[in-house]
């Protein structure tokens, strides 16, 4: 509890200091993160696989999203169609698990990664290539979300969906498979459990919430180019998961409060010091890295470390 | 059709303006104007937005030093977005309800100008000079929109024309970063032969980051190419420069304004000799044949930040010093519609850095269409042409 009303504190200073835009554009940040890191705890957290490649789902999704509402077709139905094409992105990616080993599999989630954004600098025609792409607020029957507020409650509302779905999917039969699996797959698959099939849907179902947040993330921003989902999205996505309790669901929430709202409270306080005002190289990136190092000291298992 | 959108599009940017205006000046008191930055100074070109930084901060302090504009004192906020558009876009949102500020002069880095630059024209503020060659930072025309750096197709359609003129090149080939960048060159490059009745002999690509350009150069060189155009950045200019001579290839070889920097033959030493390359802002270097100027700026940057400046110090400078002259020019009751008219009249001469005049107007809001030709001689670029039409 005590959690929640520090966030909420925390909220309403950021609202204070930064603006009410400021802060609601980081709850929508919040909030599409979130729902990515939540498709990364399903396959790493519950499903035991490390997917290195995650970035370049939310990419195809963020793309597909960019696409279609620029053909005419409205926010929501375009949305899921980039879940759908984060959710095929996830089963392409999970294939090679069949015929390779844990490192072997990660590895290749990486090539993946680096495919999909050779692809779309090389599909100039469809994706704008390194020009990048210009993404119009997302409408929804005509509702146009264009302010910051709009964004955040279509964030988190869409969150606390996608919460409440993997929940019921982790206590489903399914749910049980993949925990069973990542425990002991040899174990598992002794009473009976087909572990591959239940890794390649949870690759089906992570890909789906990174397209979801992709085609999200798309609006919010405004503009897409590849590199933005780089194998460094990748890594920032593992970070939030890791940060926030790899097998927890609300982990993924904390973890993405820590990766968006902490530089921002780093960069508030950096310009109230004497003689920072005007940036120094580096200082906030080398706060956050202590802070996240200091997270994984105190807590190893996460700021959420429950879950089973 | 597309001039009545234009035309809407003006008309409510200038009701968007007059709404602002009416609200109260954001950024502006009586007695100071608060602007902000938004730079790099963490990520993949954080080389370039710390000198780019440094340069608008000492700019903007020298006029504080003489009184400020109109009695005001300038003061910036600088944010590091890490050239992450997300981080760009909450600190472009900070900027603008947090520090309240007047505009926003120098962005850096096109994927942070494009997220933040609807959002920073959407508040009615001015986006001025951001450090991106994409087209949209001043087309279509937008009352708050100006840019000064001018697009590689411009600026090397001339450079080809005046290479081939002066030095009788027949047959010339382009080696080029298989991105956007290299295809505007590469459609500048195409341009200019054109006007000259010529075509590109070869052409060859290479993927951002490679190291490797022996195939490239092999390539080239089975063409009897006799002069390279290079859409390279700095360390892949020196690469192909390397591997053309470790051949024992003469060929002469133009860069664009990317490699056009002292980094080129500090790292290429007595191999990039002789490259050509186009500037749209001389380096900054201090030596004999420095104006007296110049030599003064280059202490005063060196006496300030312990370090050299370079050629990206000097832009940054530079934005500022428009910035500032169009300030003067709005007069001392300011306001954003005021601004921009005074913008939207600007005409700046050329200065002690090095650079064009500056010319904007109500019709074009691009400051800069040209560069000059420089060339590699006794380990430093030296100037060999004016700026070229």
């Amino acid at each position: 509890m005590i959690q929640y009303v520090a966030l909420a504190a925390a909220f309403a200073l950021s609202a204070l200091v930064g603006g009410v835009d400021n802060a609601f554009a980081q709850a929508a940040f919040v909030g599409t993160l979130a729902l990515a890191g939540l498709g990364l705890v399903l396959i790493v957290g519950l499903s035991g696989q490390l997917s290195l490649g995650h970035g370049a789902m939310m990419g195809l999704g963020a793309y597909a999203q960019a696409g279609l509402v620029g053909m005419g077709i409205d926010g929501l139905p375009a949305l899921a169609a980039a879940a759908t094409v984060g959710a095929l992105g996830g089963l392409v990616a999970s294939i090679p698990g069949r015929r390779l080993g844990d490192l072997g599999f990660a590895m290749s989630t990486l090539a993946l990664a680096l495919v999909v954004e050779e692809g779309l600098l090389r599909l100039a025609p469809l994706t704008g290539g390194a020009a990048g792409l210009v993404v119009p607020p997302l409408t929804v029957a005509g509702w146009r979300l264009a302010s910051p507020v709009a964004q955040a409650v279509a964030s988190l509302t869409l969150l606390g969906a996608a919460l409440w779905l993997v929940g019921r999917l982790r206590n489903s039969r399914l749910g049980r498979a993949w925990r069973a699996g990542r425990d002991d797959e040899v174990a598992a698959a002794a009473v009976g459990i087909d572990v591959r099939h239940a890794r390649l849907l949870a690759f089906v179902c992570g890909g789906a919430l990174a397209g979801l947040a992709g085609g999200l993330h798309a609006h919010w921003l405004g503009f897409l180019s590849p590199e933005q989902f780089g194998l460094p999205l990748s890594f920032e996505l593992l970070v939030l998961v890791f940060v926030g309790g790899v097998r927890s669901l609300s982990g993924a929430l904390w973890g993405s409060i820590v990766i968006v709202s902490l530089p921002q409270a780093i960069a508030m306080l950096r310009q109230a010091l004497p003689g920072f005002e005007l940036g120094a190289a580096g200082l906030e990136l080398v706060a956050f890295g202590l802070i996240v190092v200091a997270l994984v000291i105190w807590r190893p298992g996460g700021l959420r470390p429950e879950g089973r | 059709m597309l001039g009545c959108t234009i035309r809407t599009a003006s008309l409510l940017s200038w009701a968007l303006i007059v709404t602002v205006a009416d609200a109260g000046v954001p950024g502006v008191t009586r007695d100071s104007i608060r602007i902000a930055t938004i730079q790099d100074l963490s990520g993949p070109i954080a080389i370039l937005g710390a000198p780019i930084r440094d340069g608008i901060v000492m700019r903007l302090d020298e006029e504080n030093a003489r009184g400020g504009v109109h009695g005001r004192r300038l003061t910036i906020a600088v944010e590091d977005s890490g050239y992450d558009p997300k981080k760009a876009v909450l600190a472009a949102r900070r900027l603008l309800a947090g520090d309240n500020v007047f505009a926003f002069v120098g962005n850096l880095g096109t994927p942070v100008v494009m997220a933040t630059m609807p959002l920073i024209v959407g508040a009615g503020r001015p986006h001025l000079f951001p450090f991106s060659p994409h087209q949209a930072t001043y087309q279509p025309l937008q009352p708050l929109k100006f840019q000064i750096f001018a697009p590689y197709r411009d600026y090397m359609d001339a450079a080809v024309r005046h290479m081939v003129r002066a030095n009788g090149y027949q047959r010339v080939c382009l080696l080029y970063q298989d991105d956007d960048y290299g295809l505007e060159v590469g459609r500048g490059v195409e341009s200019g032969l054109g006007r000259l009745d010529m075509t590109l002999v070869e052409r060859t690509g290479y993927k951002r980051g490679a190291t490797d350009f022996s195939s490239q150069i092999a390539r080239l060189r089975a063409a009897r190419c006799d002069l390279v155009v290079l859409a390279t950045v700095v360390r892949e200019t020196v690469a192909a420069m390397r591997e053309a001579r470790k051949v024992g290839w003469p060929v002469d070889m133009l860069v664009t304004a990317s490699g056009y920097s002292a980094q080129t033959h500090e790292l290429g030493g007595a191999e990039v000799e002789g490259l050509y390359g186009v500037s749209v802002l001389p380096h900054p270097y201090p030596g004999t044949d420095t104006s007296r100027r110049l030599g003064e700026w280059i202490e005063s940057y060196r006496t300030r930040y312990d370090a050299d400046p370079n050629v990206w110090s000097a832009m940054g400078y530079q934005v500022a010093d428009i910035f500032v002259q169009a300030l003067r020019a709005a007069g001392p009751g300011l306001d954003v519609a005021g601004f921009v008219a005074a913008m939207e009249g600007l005409e700046t001469s050329r200065d002690f850095l090095g650079g064009p005049g500056y010319r904007f107007s109500p019709d074009d809001h691009l400051g800069n269409r040209r560069g000059r030709l420089a060339r590699i001689v006794d380990g430093r670029w030296r100037l060999i042409t004016d700026y070229l039409d």
